[in-house]
């Protein structure tokens, strides 16, 4: 065992480990577990096509969003009219397509404010313990004692309606929710002996949240905020509806289907196709959070 | 006649990029009253050997590919999942390594152990409920104890209660999977105390599985040492301890340090334990024998005989090379 | 050689819901440069806690630690880091004390890098160094741990300890969870660093046979207080606590032709929670009497570098 060990030294030096090593820097790692998964596939598939879509929107429709027309009120799906037409004669298509910037956009803002300031709430409450989790951790309770919807509306009331409002007032009622499940998890990562061991190397407090524990976060948060997404953009249609998210014309996913609901018996068009676009966002974004979450934990390897 | 007898056994997991060959070709032989036991080291393939014998391999991934399993001469692979189903708890039963996880945490312990004795002889609940403050009696617990939780009783006790379980029906067969490693040294003591006793009271036969040559030494009549999935030394207690021959045998006493000797340095056997989805052609112990020659490279070992009742599988050994 | 740890009249308690429990209940000992202390013991005797407490990863509640002849009780958080450079721990568990998320070259860098004590480059040399010298192969540098099996990980974490070249490393049961043939690899690998380093350990196991093979003296715990202290072979020769010798009676030997006293000690460990001022082993000694569970036992210098706390030691070994 030895003799094999000494020739083996000879031939491993630093540089030709490094470049053993070329191939499996983290995300390299990362992205090649995330190709072996199908369904993420699949998922980042669906968001990309929905991101292009939205993008692109003035390319792939020659109506304009806001024109009403009110001889071609309720149309239903034609050649010219892929999707239909709204209660104002407006193309459905086009609307969904300026409507999905709305609502992805605003989602995607929310869920990212409520992700980060919550980690970094939760984790101190976490890593810490003691009175600075009892004081965040009351703090969130009272957060989450209140309805999220009736606290984005109370914060957007005061903001003003806007999209950058009410991106904002949707992410203060998911902090709570970021807060703790990130708690909860470096609470668990907290009892593992590599925090001590990290400790036992003489680490400093923020080295050990950011080196060994952040990194270990990153499944439950991800798996989270993919939630979350779906979750925000029913809540900008609540927004809406009231009037306190979008303002009409501007169209919007979910304050076209609420629209749509009262016309649900006698036209389909104008709930089935925001609906789909809603459901198949969110089901795109969960399939590809679930993939991440996998492709980032180097366990799950095989 | 034979309690237990398994010829030729042969459990395959077949995952998806491979198949890990857990056991292969295992026969044993446990004769009524006697305690064999089967050492090995993580992932020999023991504890796969004993849920092979209570017919508990997950399928799939698992599959028991070849073999009998003869319990009082009836093979346990060729009968009914209901019949199967009847063997289990009565007439051979199982303890498992960890008594923490081993007993459900919402039912007093007097419950459990009533259980399975309504479960297998037709007796009212009364009468079982009886029968279970005597097992604890037995296993020396008190028997007003029976109405408290497993969380009430330390590490020791939960394996004694374990115990009572197991040996309710009064099982002609016992395995157990590492019984005590789980436990400090001195409750180890007084556990394996017990069981001894409990043994030769009920006359039970007992398949004891550990890593632990010591509890070999003092529970054991018969032992087998496991490597990769096969059987490499089989002999009696006295046989093998007093001449053990396979270089791995060798390697497992040289690796513990001794209590009874001083020695400055522990011989270690060099090397790994052969991926079990990759096993190598020939000994699968080659790779880490000093002994190791072209020829074990080759051949497949079979297991020989060198003494009456002490069966080798090693060639070195069988050929004369290897003595002392 | 002279003194490298000596730790005086050393207490940790903790809060309980049920009490105050006495993890380590007034320890003293002294370590010489070079020589290892095996601490033995059940679990829940208080042996991990000691080894946490007299490296500082925990603040002892009452006693003294000095370190070469400093007093390290009271320093501040500043020199408490710095502290890492001298005394370093190595874990029980490989499979959790090492972040599954880094490479084994990261892992071991990590206390070269929370010290910024070289750059990236020479940091990376540092860790093959320290692989070659753990015996384990460089090709598994870029490989994350769950690719490693136990003995593997588990010179990650020796080499992860000896990264700052300590003088002093606690070995909190470094290979109890490891197959015997493995477990001898590391026991021969942390005796051979102990050589060439001039190394003093504090070895931390459960297993008698263990720590006979790697210690100089051998100091018993249970239930958090020191019960006999003496060398390692002498241990073994001579015991003369009841508890030790119930202990040393309990191993299972792989031979069977050894023949020994049968001593079977009956009855479970005591609670460390709100003990009562009495010999803790007092329920399960035979030969208590009323004085053990009045008082707590000496613990005094019975025969030459040999301490026992027992009222009656002389008697029972006929001294």
């Amino acid at each position: 065992m030895h003799g094999h060990l000494v020739k083996e030294r000879k031939e491993l030096d630093l540089r030709a480990l490094e470049n053993m090593a070329v191939k499996k820097t983290l995300w390299q790692d990362v992205l090649a577990r995330f190709l072996k998964n199908k369904s993420g596939i699949a998922g980042f598939v669906i968001v990309v096509i929905m991101i292009l879509l939205i993008l692109f929107a003035p390319l792939l429709t020659r109506f304009d969003y806001d024109a009403q027309s009110f001889p071609d009120r309720f149309l239903y799906p034609s050649s010219l009219h892929p999707f239909g037409t709204d209660n104002f004669g407006r193309d459905l298509f086009t609307r969904m397509l300026y409507g999905g910037r709305i609502s992805f956009m605003i989602a995607i803002i929310a869920t990212f404010i409520s992700a980060v300031i919550g980690t970094i709430f939760g984790s101190a409450a976490g890593y810490f313990g003691g009175v600075v989790d009892t004081i965040i951790s009351r703090f969130l309770d009272i957060m989450m004692a209140i309805p999220g919807l009736l606290l984005a509306i109370a914060i957007s009331a005061v903001l003003g309606p806007g999209p950058i409002n009410t991106a904002f007032a949707l992410s203060i009622g998911g902090i709570a929710m970021s807060a703790r499940i990130i708690r909860a998890t470096v609470m668990a990562i907290k009892t593992n002996e590599y925090i001590e061991a990290a400790k036992a190397t003489g680490s400093r407090n923020f080295r050990i949240i950011r080196k060994h524990i952040l990194p270990n976060t990153i499944a439950p948060l991800i798996v989270n905020s993919t939630m979350s997404i779906g979750g925000s953009i029913m809540g900008i249609a609540g927004l809406s509806f009231i009037g306190l998210g979008v303002k009409p014309p501007t169209p919007e996913w979910g304050s076209i289907l609420n629209v749509g609901r009262d016309y649900i018996r006698d036209f389909w068009p104008m709930t089935v196709f925001p609906a789909l676009f809603i459901m198949l966002t969110i089901f795109g974004f969960n399939l590809l959070g679930d993939a991440l979450r996998d492709a980032l934990d180097p366990r799950l390897k095989d | 006649m034979n309690l237990l007898e398994i010829k030729g056994l042969t459990i395959h997991y077949a995952m998806r990029a491979n198949t890990v060959h857990a056991v292969n070709n295992v026969s044993l032989v446990i004769e009524p009253g006697q305690t064999l036991g089967l050492v090995g080291e993580t992932g020999a393939g023991k504890t796969t050997t004993a849920r092979g014998i209570m017919r508990l391999i997950q399928t799939p991934p698992g599959k028991i590919v070849s073999g009998e399993i003869l319990f009082e001469g009836v093979d346990l692979l060729k009968i009914s999942s209901a019949e199967m189903r009847s063997i289990r708890g009565k007439s051979i039963s199982m303890i498992f390594q960890d008594p923490m996880s081993a007993l459900n945490p919402i039912l007093t312990v007097g419950e459990q152990i009533a259980e399975v004795i309504h479960l297998h002889e037709k007796c009212s609940k009364r009468e079982a409920e009886e029968r279970s403050r005597e097992m604890l009696e037995m296993v020396g617990i008190r028997p007003e104890r029976a109405g408290e939780y497993p969380h009430q009783f330390s590490g020791g006790m939960k394996q004694r209660v374990v115990i009572a379980i197991a040996l309710a029906c009064s099982p002609k067969l016992l395995i157990a999977d590492e019984p005590t490693t789980a436990l400090d040294v001195t409750i180890q003591a007084q556990v394996l105390d017990m069981m001894r006793e409990l043994k030769d009271k009920l006359n039970t036969s007992m398949l004891l599985i550990t890593h632990d040559l010591g509890v070999v030494a003092e529970t054991c009549d018969a032992v087998a040492i496991m490597y990769a999935g096969e059987i490499v030394e089989y002999g009696s207690l006295e046989r093998l301890f007093h001449n053990p021959k396979h270089p791995y045998t060798l390697g497992l006493f040289g690796s513990i340090p001794s209590l009874d000797k001083d020695t400055d340095r522990l011989n270690p056997i060099r090397g790994l334990m052969p991926d079990p989805s990759a096993l190598p052609k020939g000994c699968k112990f080659r790779e880490r024998c000093d002994y190791a020659c072209d020829e074990c490279r080759k051949e497949e070992q079979s297991l020989r005989e060198i003494e009456p009742g002490h069966t080798v599988r090693c060639m070195r050994v069988a050929g004369g090379v290897l003595n002392g | 050689m002279g003194e490298m740890l000596r730790v005086e009249h050393l207490k940790k308690y903790f809060n309980n819901p049920r009490g105050l429990l006495h993890a380590v209940d007034d320890v003293s000992f002294t370590i010489n440069k070079g020589d290892t202390l095996g601490v033995v013991g059940e679990s829940g005797c208080g042996k991990t806690t000691l080894g946490r407490v007299v490296i500082k990863l925990l603040e002892p509640t009452d006693g003294k630690i000095f370190f070469e002849g400093r007093d390290i009780t009271n320093i501040g958080k500043k020199e408490n880091i710095e502290l890492r450079k001298e005394m370093q721990i190595i874990f029980q568990d490989p499979y959790s004390s090492l972040n599954p998320r880094l490479h084994v070259i990261d892992l071991i860098a990590d206390p070269l890098k929370a010290f910024r004590l070289m750059g990236r480059k020479a940091q990376k040399e540092r860790v093959l160094e320290l692989m070659d010298m753990v015996g384990l192969s460089r090709r598994f540098a870029y490989s994350y741990p769950h690719e490693l099996d136990g003995g593997r990980r588990q010179r990650v974490g020796v080499a992860r300890a000896l990264a700052l070249s300590p003088k002093f490393i606690v070995c909190d049961e470094p290979v109890s969870s490891l197959d015997v043939s493995i477990q001898a690899q590391i026991l021969n690998t942390l005796q051979d660093l102990q050589e060439q380093h001039q190394l003093t350990y504090i070895f931390v196991t459960h297993d008698l046979s263990v720590v006979k093979h790697i210690s100089t003296d051998i100091l018993v715990m249970y239930v958090g207080a020191m019960v006999e202290k003496c060398g390692a072979k002498e241990l073994f020769k001579k015991p003369l606590h009841p508890y030790t010798k119930g202990l040393l009676a309990a191993i299972p030997v792989p031979n069977i032709d050894y023949k020994r006293e049968k001593i079977v000690l009956q009855g479970e460990l005591s609670s460390p929670i709100n003990p009562k001022r009495e010999c803790r082993f007092v329920n399960r000694c035979p030969y208590a009497t009323d004085i053990c569970r009045q008082e707590i036992p000496v613990y005094e210098e019975v025969l030459p570098n040999h301490y026992v706390s027992c009222h009656h030691v002389r008697e029972i070994n006929s001294l």
